[in-house]
């Protein structure tokens, strides 16, 4: 339109100083486009802004020269420059949104190799974590949670369990007696527990069958410790009681604990083994991982470690638990998370787990 | 326990293609657990005999010698020697070059190899006992020794295990599999086991004549509650004198030391029957031989040359004199097989095993025959004993003469016979068995059957009789492993659905532990529920309610816990040497001597024991430390679905120091504390750097909700403002009182506190404190007029009346 007016003009007699100023005017617009394009930082379109249609910008200054026109250029050079005004306030505008849009919230250089910010550090003992993934584990197979005191009596720890009085499996377990209780007998003479068996007769005292549990807690023995032994330690102990319950449906306790903890389908063989309060009694081993049991220094080259006891309760640990013997019975499995942890993990001293090391817990997230 | 398999083999035909890998896994399938098996052949693997041909000197060592000896080879071969009883014509064991040998009978086989010794060639070496492993079988007298078997008729060149006749596998069992079956205690016993197993035959032992007169030999056993049976032989015209090597071997095999041949006799009959016996020079016994209990402080020396005090709880055999032997444990050393004794009485006894054990505990005596005897042997044993010990002094003594023989055995043990429901088996092995698989298998344990319906009576035989099988469960758990446990499958339980588990206490406690460490970033840690008195001091506990243990771990850690604080100092100061700040919290028991109490039986009356919580928060700013702990308290009910809990100070705890400290409180009662510890404390507890505030919870007081108890209220309609306001107090002024005012001003929504300040602008016992107001209407948006008129009220009733200061307004 710009062109086709200057045509009109050029047209007709006019002054060189009319051509003069329509000439300028097209110059200012291809100038101040370009310039406009050519602006960065929204500051600076600003200035460009003032310079080109501001108070006293170019386009402005001619648009004040146009009242000393003649009347009939003044028309349409006063359209021309508004019209030239117009489009270079929109150009700014519409770079203005451009720049805008494309600019960085953040002043000055960064580095995105810095690393986050640490969230919470905080976590859970690696026995407590070991030990509700197998409560989640047991959970869902309906198996209830329980525990029991950890101070408890000779009748709980040794008598209900069908441990023959001053029987060698009573020493096998050196218990840490209670000074001024560690004189009497059976419910009298107190101990801190060296097992959780004895909590299976007090849950089944206390709930009857059928019945399925897990009792996991901490048991105490009067050893001398080094790295592979501890006074203190933790185990993980599940009852299943049912009516005419075969041993042979034993093995989804151990499965159920192995696969969990392993993340895999671990294989597991039952043989025999001697616990006075199972019969029968099973010592349960499972497939070296290590080796897949082709046999290596882990396992000690028999392909096969030793991971827990178990078996079926003993008439005699039923009949204290208040059952019939001849109506329920079922399997008990019991295992060391201590030990689990450690072949979990590859941890070389047990006693690090009573140790409350920072350095050493913080490993366990 | 260490067995021969040769000597196994001399009591059962194995089948001929079985290996020690299947025998080593099915004997742990199915019986005990064999640790390991050892190949002597292969320790001795590499040592041939050699025949010393000549012995001539170095000629630059003095105490080297160059021999040439003939090691089957054509030539004889030099081999240069330190030995100090090299002679010619000796038999040796030379290890040549090119075999691999293991020294001491241990380790990686190494390579022997030609090698030179001060100047001259040597080709092999010549050994000495220990080298290989036999100093036991072939004691040396002096050091640099070889060994010399030249009593040995042996060809130069053979291998010294062939030779010897060492081709034996020592099969090693684990003790702790073997408790609870008295009856494998012997060769004889492993043998049957192995036969049951295997399918095959069992031999009996040899038939021998027993003497049909006393020889005056006469046998009173006093204490018939310890001594079942007692059996007495009277042997004349026997010698002191070394064992033949065969029987040595054998001995030494399964780690007996050779003795004497008497003695070796009565060791033979035990590692064969697991029936312990003794010899009595019979010229030291005087009178009748009595089976007692001791007088008090009796005097007894042992065998081993220790003299003990008896006690009237020990059983002893003894004459008319004085004690011969402390019973089932040790001869005396004055009246056993000396080396001039030429007349025997050897006891073949049986005696209880509570009383034995008692015994060897109180002396702290273990021996071989103690051991056999605390599990308990049958007393039916005794004639198998008898059986190999008479054939042994025939054959080994045969100018012998077995004169008398006595048999005190007043109470003839009753064989358990057990009734048994077929229906019983079948539902507990998940499996129908035959009367005949039934009867094959329980027959080959040497059990008796007979059927009977759904019945079936059991007749046990007399060495599994001592309490070892005694109920039903112990028959099927028999038949069950000689299936082997391998061929019962997995059978997946049928479990009926009843309710699903809602065990709210449990999962509270485990809210508890996840909320502190995966919301409040603390870490959990275990600590021993004993403690050193030093913590225990330090924390200012009261000794006086603690129980103790009756032997503690160490003298000074004899006190259990009663509060978790003392073990959250001793962290705090072990993990202050790799940690300027850290927050750390435990779960678990803590026990006082007070409130006993019963859970499942009224006789059984015990402690009060109840869960705590403890945390400790380490770092430099007391102020900010306690808030923080209190912030973890305070939300405490937000993760883990229990009642919210509150605060007051009522009662500072012993630990902390006059300013910092508050309880806490679950309606209206104690539940515990929070408190910075004082000066004092930390000092004691050996804390140097770093402030701590700890708090401490009981969590058996803590009430659980049945279940989630958020509140729905609707959102404001109307926008809600806020403002700060920085207001000038005095020190006295409190936190609560302030809010409790703001709170309670007219379209106030909500106050919470951001911060206090304190410094010179403000003056001298003065406190800025900063916080922000939220207000709304539930009319419409609030006019900044109506705000303006907001802030002024509580300012001005701040300033009314808590004289409160706000410039500007």
């Amino acid at each position: 339109m710009l062109d086709k007016l200057k045509d009109n003009m050029q047209s007709k007699e006019n002054t060189v100083e009319k051509n003069d100023l329509f000439a300028r005017l097209k110059e200012i617009k291809t100038a101040g486009i370009e310039k406009i394009n050519a602006t960065f930082l929204p500051e600076e379109l600003q200035l460009v802004r003032a310079n080109l249609i501001g108070r006293k910008g170019k386009v402005t200054e001619i648009l004040k020269s146009v009242g000393q026109a003649s009347p009939e250029v003044r028309k349409i050079l006063g359209q021309a420059a508004n019209e030239v005004k117009q489009v270079l306030s929109d150009a700014i505008d519409q770079h203005n949104e451009h720049l805008l849009d494309s600019l960085s919230s953040v002043d000055g250089e960064v580095d995105i190799t810095l690393p986050g910010i640490v969230p919470q550090q905080g976590g859970l003992h690696p026995i407590t974590q070991i030990c509700y993934d197998l409560n989640d584990a047991f959970n869902s197979l309906g198996f209830e949670v329980f525990s029991e005191p950890e101070i408890t009596s000779e009748l709980f720890a040794f008598d209900n369990l069908n441990f023959p009085p001053e029987h060698p499996a009573r020493e096998s377990m050196d218990t840490y007696w209670i000074k001024g209780h560690d004189e009497g007998h059976g419910a009298k003479r107190l101990c801190m527990r060296p097992h959780l068996t004895g909590a299976s007769v007090r849950y089944l005292q206390q709930h009857g069958a059928p019945a399925r549990f897990v009792y996991p807690g901490r048991v105490y023995r009067n050893e001398t410790t080094d790295a592979r032994h501890e006074r203190a330690f933790f185990q993980y102990e599940a009852l299943i009681v049912d009516k005419d319950f075969s041993f042979a449906s034993g093995k989804i306790l151990v499965k159920t604990i192995l696969d969990k903890v392993f993340g895999r389908d671990v294989k597991v063989r039952m043989r025999v083994g001697y616990f006075p309060f199972v019969e029968p009694g099973f010592e349960i081993d499972m497939l070296c991982l290590v080796c897949d049991g082709a046999g290596c220094k882990v396992c000690k080259h028999v392909g096969w470690i030793e991971v827990m006891p178990g078996g079926t309760p003993h008439p005699n640990v039923l009949k204290a638990a208040g059952l019939d013997p001849s109506v329920w019975s079922g399997f008990y499995i019991n295992i060391g998370l201590d030990r689990l942890v450690m072949m979990r993990y590859g941890v070389d001293d047990v006693r690090l787990f009573h140790s409350a090391d920072l350095r050493f817990l913080n490993q366990f997230k | 326990m260490k067995l021969s398999l040769n000597w196994i083999k001399k009591y059962v035909n194995l089948p001929k293609d079985l290996t020690m890998t299947k025998l080593s896994y099915d004997l742990t399938m199915c019986t005990v657990e064999v640790e390991d098996t050892v190949s002597i052949k292969k320790n001795l693997n590499g040592f041939v005999v050699g025949r010393i041909l000549t012995v001539e000197s170095h000629p630059d060592a003095d105490k080297l010698r160059v021999c040439k000896v003939d090691v089957g080879d054509t030539e004889p071969s030099t081999i240069v020697c330190g030995g100090v009883n090299l002679a010619p014509n000796q038999l040796t064991v030379v290890a040549v070059p090119g075999a691999m040998v293991s020294w001491h009978g241990e380790g990686d086989p190494v390579e022997i190899k030609p090698s030179k010794l001060r100047g001259v060639m040597s080709y092999g070496m010549i050994c000495s006992s220990n080298e290989i492993g036999l100093e036991d079988l072939f004691p040396t007298t002096q050091p640099a020794e070889i060994m010399d078997i030249t009593n040995f008729d042996i060809k130069p060149g053979t291998p010294v295990a062939e030779a010897l006749d060492l081709d034996d596998i020592i099969i090693d069992i684990d003790n702790k599999s073997l408790t609870n079956r008295p009856d494998l205690w012997g060769h004889y016993g492993m043998a049957r086991e192995l036969a049951a197993i295997y399918g095959c035959q069992l031999k009996p032992f040899d038939k021998v004549e027993l003497p049909k007169t006393t020889d005056g030999l006469s046998i009173v056993i006093d204490s018939k509650e310890c001594c079942a049976r007692y059996a007495g032989l009277v042997v004349k015209n026997i010698k002191n004198v070394p064992s033949p090597f065969a029987i040595q071997s054998l001995l030494w095999r399964v780690g007996v030391r050779p003795i004497s041949l008497p003695v070796d006799i009565t060791n033979y009959v035990m590692l064969a029957t697991g029936q312990p016996t003794h010899g009595f020079d019979r010229n030291h016994i005087k009178g009748s031989i009595h089976v007692r209990r001791a007088f008090a402080g009796e005097k007894l020396e042992l065998l081993d040359g220790d003299i003990l005090t008896l006690t009237t709880e020990d059983l002893v055999i003894a004459d008319e004199k004085a004690a011969v032997a402390l019973a089932g444990v040790m001869g005396g050393k004055l009246d056993s097989i000396l080396s001039e004794t030429t007349e025997l009485i050897v006891e073949v006894a049986n005696f209880d095993a509570l009383s034995i054990r008692r015994t060897a505990q109180r002396f702290d005596l273990r021996t071989e025959a103690s051991s056999r005897f605390e599990k308990g042997i049958d007393p039916q044993r005794v004639d198998d004993a008898l059986a190999v010990i008479v054939s042994m002094l025939n054959r080994e003594f045969p100018e012998a003469e077995i004169s008398g023989y006595v048999d005190n055995y007043p109470m003839p043990l009753e064989e358990a016979k057990i009734r048994v429901s077929l229906t019983f088996l079948r539902k507990r092995l998940g499996k129908e068995l035959s009367e005949q698989q039934i009867d094959k298998y329980l027959k080959s344990l040497g059990f008796e059957v007979s059927f009977n319906g759904d019945d079936m009576l059991v007749k046990v035989p007399s060495w599994r009789s001592t309490g070892d099988i005694s109920i039903p469960d112990d028959i099927l758990e028999e038949i069950a492993r000689l299936m082997g446990y391998e061929n019962f499958e997995y059978v997946p339980p049928t479990v009926v659905l009843e309710k699903a588990i809602n065990q709210r206490g449990a999962c509270m406690e485990r809210a508890l532990r996840e909320y502190l460490a995966f919301r409040c970033g603390m870490q959990e840690i275990f600590t021993y529920p004993w403690i050193e008195d030093e913590y225990i001091l330090a924390s200012g506990a009261d000794m006086s309610e603690m129980l103790e243990l009756s032997m503690p771990p160490a003298p000074n850690e004899s006190h259990l816990r009663s509060t978790l604080v003392p073990g959250l100092l001793k962290s705090v100061f072990t993990n202050l040497r790799y940690y300027e700040s850290f927050r750390i919290f435990e779960l678990t028991q803590i026990f006082k001597n007070n409130n006993y109490h019963s859970i499942n039986e009224t006789l059984e009356m015990l402690p009060n024991m109840a869960r705590h919580l403890g945390a400790a928060f380490v770092g430099n700013d007391a102020r900010v430390l306690f808030r923080e702990a209190k912030g973890v308290v305070e939300h405490m009910h937000t993760g883990t679905q229990m009642e919210k809990l509150s605060f007051a100070q009522i009662q500072k705890p012993m630990w902390a120091e006059d300013k910092l400290w508050i309880n806490i409180l679950l309606n209206d009662e104690l539940v515990g504390e929070i408190g910075l510890v004082s000066p004092k404390v930390t000092r004691d507890a050996g804390i140097r750097r770093s402030v701590t505030v700890i708090f401490e919870l009981d969590v058996e007081k803590l009430k659980p909700l049945a279940s989630r108890n958020n509140v729905f209220t609707h959102l404001p309609e109307y926008p809600r403002v806020n403002f700060d306001l920085s207001i000038t107090f005095d020190e006295s002024v409190k936190w609560s009182d302030i809010y409790e005012v703001a709170f309670k001003t007219g379209s106030v929504k909500d106050v919470r506190f951001i911060d206090e300040y304190r410094g010179s602008q403000i003056g001298e016992n003065k406190k800025s404190v900063t916080f922000r107001t939220w207000i709304g209407s539930d009319e419409g948006t609030l006019t900044s007029d109506k705000i303006d008129l907001v802030t002024k009220q509580i300012a001005k009733k701040l300033n009314k009346r808590l004289g409160g200061d706000i410039r500007g307004l």
